[in-house]
């Protein structure tokens, strides 16, 4: 639900920086010069939440809010006061009639945006709501450890992404760090002193820039308790330590909803390439399995009918690459793509051992596969074409 | 209620220094430290004085008075180039943009500042004993003018730096009552 915010202000000006201060959250804005135009506004629209100046011209907001309150339809719309009368009496005097909260000028942004975030639930606007983040778009991951080896193993093990890894070592820091740059994912250890990271945890939940922002449990595999309790309070994921770093960039992956197709497809030139990587755990193959289908009819949308299934990097065939391979292959049937293998030696061996995968061809190298597919098979090049022999 | 003569001077000076560094900081990101009117060596050239050598220099003048135990108005005099600046800065527009979409823009603004900055003043006296409401902000603009005080009023006049740039908080209390 898109949430309204009136903000009922004789200067413009105010009305601008309420509008700025909210034009990253899921809401609209509505203006009001005075008490007369904002009491108008509020029977229309039914804000969720009223901003409201004192000083005004034709109605003030003191007057306005009597009003308000008094109308049966219009009462129980929250209101928080925006203004620059904040003498003792006077704020007791107008918390009386009922406001929600009490804000005085000046005001930082921030402010205002927590203290509504309290009210109603806002919820940040996604950056590019029409494009999904990739796999090559830098992201802001906040360890919370106060191990800096655990730190530094993390930020080694994520090295080869765009993702940046700050490490702090207290929930202090973390707090001044997601004022100042909100992260995409916090990983939180659970082994901070006093059980301070379920109490960080909770900070996070109430500010309404980390809200939504997912938190990892870093915990000793051992500590089942904590990881327990670390579930309940709503942990998007536990990470176990040791720390299986490639776990843990997929799970973060996953946190940030991020499209990992370019890890295991491609256009190159004419030709689609599916590639797997050297280890292709249960995680791996499910998510490259997720984008078979997508990408082989994009590939088809393109103009493109010619797949290369490349498995070089592979270090051991198990029953769930085959599957996924047979599950490319008959996907290329259906679609009448032209496919060919690229596999190293071992592989080529360990193909020659299963019943299924004895018959499968492979090239040696990428550009092999692509110059010989679409060739007609028994020709000059050898080894045949795999789609007649891999059935 | 309250005579204005018991409001002492250190009392308006201390008060009208920390909204305008709160006002300043918190809405402008800038520091602003109080001038003593003595280390000023060319307070001929400062507003409010108007029969000065820089007096065609122009000024962006906000005013919001305050009604209650206590009475008065506070002028806040900024350049117009830094006014330009201070409503760039708050709005969170370029310079040009401000220019296009014109003077109405930047009295609104320093309008605005000036009632954060009365507010914040004020709102001290209130809590220091002396009741009193805003009123509503005005503008005044131009060059070669001179505001003088009815004679039952008394006046301070308090100088200010802001990174070079100038601001005077010109406060006009009526005596009395």
């Amino acid at each position: 639900m898109r949430y309204k915010i009136l903000t009922v202000d004789d200067s413009k000006t105010v009305r601008i920086i309420v509008r700025k201060a909210f034009k990253s959250y899921d809401c609209d804005i509505l203006e009001a010069g005075n008490g007369v135009e904002g009491l108008a506004v509020a029977a229309k629209e039914l804000p969720d939440l009223i901003l409201l100046d004192v000083t005004m011209p034709v109605m003030d907001g003191v007057e306005m809010l009597t009003k308000l309150k008094s109308d049966p339809a219009l009462k129980a719309i929250p209101v928080m006061m925006l203004t620059a009368e904040g003498g003792r009496d006077h704020v007791l005097k107008i918390a009386k009639i009922g406001v929600r909260d009490y804000l005085v000028k000046p005001f930082k942004e921030d402010v205002l945006i927590e203290k509504s975030g309290r009210i109603i639930d806002l919820k940040p606007l996604s950056e590019t709501p029409t494009k999904v983040k990739s796999i090559f778009d830098p992201a802001t991951i906040l360890v919370v450890e106060d191990k800096p080896a655990i730190i530094q193993q993390i930020q080694d093990g994520l090295k080869h992404t765009p993702w940046k890894v700050h490490g702090v070592a207290a929930q202090g820091e973390a707090i001044d760090f997601c004022a100042r740059t909100p992260p995409d994912v916090i990983i939180v250890s659970l082994s901070l002193p006093e059980e301070s990271a379920f109490a960080l945890f909770r900070l996070v939940r109430t500010n309404v820039k980390t809200k939504y922002t997912p938190v990892f449990a870093l915990a000793v595999k051992t500590e089942t308790g904590q990881q327990q309790q670390a579930q309940t309070l709503g942990f998007g994921a536990i990470i176990t330590k040791p720390i299986d770093l490639g776990e843990l960039e997929t799970k973060l992956a996953k946190a940030m909803n991020l499209d990992t197709s370019q890890r295991y497809y491609s256009f190159e030139g004419d030709s689609l390439i599916m590639r797997l990587p050297e280890n292709c755990s249960p995680s791996v193959l499910a998510e490259s399995a997720n984008y078979l289908k997508p990408k082989f009819s994009e590939a088809v949308d393109a103009g493109t009918n010619k797949v290369v299934i490349d498995i070089h990097q592979l270090r051991s065939l198990h029953m769930g690459v085959i599957k996924l391979l047979f599950q490319a292959m008959q996907t290329c049937r259906e679609l009448a793509m032209q496919f060919a293998l690229v596999g190293n030696p071992h592989i080529i061996s360990e193909c020659k051992g299963f019943e299924d995968t004895r018959s499968w061809t492979f090239y040696d190298s990428l550009e092999e596969a692509k110059a010989n597919l679409g060739k007609p098979a028994g020709g000059a090049a050898a080894p045949a074409a795999p789609q007649l022999a891999a059935v | 209620m309250a005579a204005t003569q018991e409001i002492t001077e250190p009392l308006l000076r201390e008060n009208i220094t920390r909204a305008i560094s709160d006002v300043f900081k918190t809405m402008l990101a800038r520091e602003v430290t109080l001038v003593s009117a003595s280390e000023i060596t060319d307070l001929q050239t400062w507003p409010p004085l108007g029969n000065s050598a820089d007096a065609a220099r122009s000024h962006v003048v906000g005013t919001v008075g305050f009604i209650g135990d206590i009475n008065g108005l506070l002028y806040l005099y900024l350049d117009v180039d830094f006014a330009r600046m201070a409503t760039s800065h708050l709005l969170g527009m370029t310079e040009a943009e401000v220019d296009e979409a014109g003077d109405e823009v930047i009295n609104d603004a320093i309008g605005e500042i000036t009632n954060m900055t009365v507010g914040s003043f004020k709102n001290g006296l209130c809590d220091a004993g002396y009741p009193c409401k805003l009123t509503i902000p005005s503008i005044l603009r131009g060059s070669n003018f001179c505001i003088e005080p009815i004679s039952s009023a008394t006046r301070q006049i308090y100088y200010f730096n802001c990174g070079g740039q100038r601001v005077v908080a010109d406060i006009l209390m009526k005596v009395g009552d």
